[in-house]
């Protein structure tokens, strides 16, 4: 059986790394550390940008990135670890537009992914699905849970071409079994 | 108050002292008349200081603040018409325009503002990040993280510290045991006294 879901996610960054606005930042993007880290390995080392753990920070300078006409693809490898930027994410990127009035949209493209149990299991903290949740929470940003492989590239195109932001959601498990 | 000394005046403040007071004077009579239903957060006290430092802070820089905002908003340039309107429309908490934004979460604009000085510094910009933030904010986890990380990565961000010794109603040294630290040199850091209520004018009810 070939592989395809982890490819499109790849096809995915390295289009977006051809695109002169993007920036791609998190923590393990520009340095090996987790599966995601491997999906960028098309982009030009010129756009990625290392941070430390800092998941509150990290979303709001991509939110301040997108202020300033940047295209940030923000990765967060965990569900779980998302869940600490939410302060940003909910109270600030997700009201901008209204609390501007609609003059600040800023275009933030969100990656993260449902922790894999198998053929290790992460445990609680490591592989929580929350996108219910999130689709709830959210009213400003798009919440796309990518489930089969040809979603994945329109999905991220769309992304790039609306306007505002879309929390992007991949399964872990699928990048080694779909 | 301390300017770092490599910053340079680079804007004529126009606008008054006795113009920023009589600005909050009349929203606080249009508040008291019930003409604004919405939370209202009104400055008075800190006049001189905000006009000394905008001489600072070029029109074209961003400029981040919190839920006490009316005062930056009209001295980095919003009209005063359209500060009015939007306060009657009941965005006093969410003051925006060009580059001017708010936020009433605490800390909330930090992180924003350090993007936004990564962006500015990234595009090799002139211009420069201003985020103003009270003495409870300052001593937020989120701030520390912010500075050093715009310290370490020397991002055009200038944090200034507005201390009214206050955190909403408490005394900041009640809420954190005392006020033992020391802020260093290159934030700019201010004190004043609290003329109005944390919000509205102390006639209606909290919200």
């Amino acid at each position: 059986m070939k592989l395809q879901y982890k490819s499109e996610i790849i096809k995915s960054m390295t289009w977006l790394g051809q695109k002169p606005d993007t920036i791609f930042l998190g923590q393990a993007i520009g340095y090996p550390g987790h599966a995601m880290s491997g999906t960028v390995e098309g982009v030009p080392t010129k756009k990625l940008y290392e941070l430390p753990v800092i998941e509150e920070l990290q979303m709001g300078i991509s939110t301040g990135l997108a202020l300033s006409g940047f295209v940030p693809i923000t990765c967060y490898p965990r569900f779980d670890f998302l869940i600490l930027a939410m302060n940003q994410l909910v109270n600030h990127l997700d009201k901008m537009q209204t609390m501007s009035k609609g003059e600040k949209r800023p275009k933030v493209i969100i990656r993260t992914s449902i922790g894999s149990k198998t053929p290790l299991d992460a445990g609680p903290q490591h592989t929580q699905n929350h996108t219910e949740a999130f689709k709830r929470m959210l009213t400003e940003v798009e919440v796309v849970l990518l489930e089969e492989p040809e979603q994945i590239f329109p999905a991220f195109e769309k992304a790039y071409s609306k306007k505002g932001s879309t929390l992007l959601i991949e399964y872990g498990e699928y990048y080694s079994t779909k | 108050m301390n300017i770092p000394k490599h910053l340079e005046k680079v804007r004529e403040v126009t606008i008054t002292k006795e113009e920023l007071i009589d600005f909050e004077t009349k929203i606080a009579y249009e508040y008291n008349e019930g003409r604004i239903k919405a939370a209202i957060h009104l400055a008075k006290g800190n006049e001189d200081e905000l006009i000394e430092l905008f001489q600072y802070i070029h029109p074209e820089d961003w400029v981040f603040a919190a839920w006490r905002n009316h005062y930056h908003a009209l001295l980095h340039g919003m009209s005063r018409n359209d500060l009015y309107k939007d306060i009657l429309d009941g965005r006093s908490m969410s003051t925006s325009f060009k580059n001017f934004y708010t936020s009433s979460i605490v800390g909330g604009i930090i992180p924003i503002a350090v993007g936004t000085a990564l962006a500015l510094k990234l595009k090799r910009s002139d211009s420069k990040v201003w985020c103003f933030i009270g003495d409870m904010t300052y001593r937020t986890g989120i701030f520390y993280e912010a500075y050093k990380y715009t310290k370490n990565f020397n991002l055009p961000l200038q944090f200034i510290v507005e201390d009214n010794e206050m955190s909403v109603h408490t005394p900041t040294n009640i809420a954190w045991g005392k006020k033992q630290d020391i802020i260093p040199d290159d934030i700019i850091h201010y004190k004043y006294e609290m003329s109005y209520p944390h919000h509205g004018t102390g006639r209606f009810l909290n919200f």
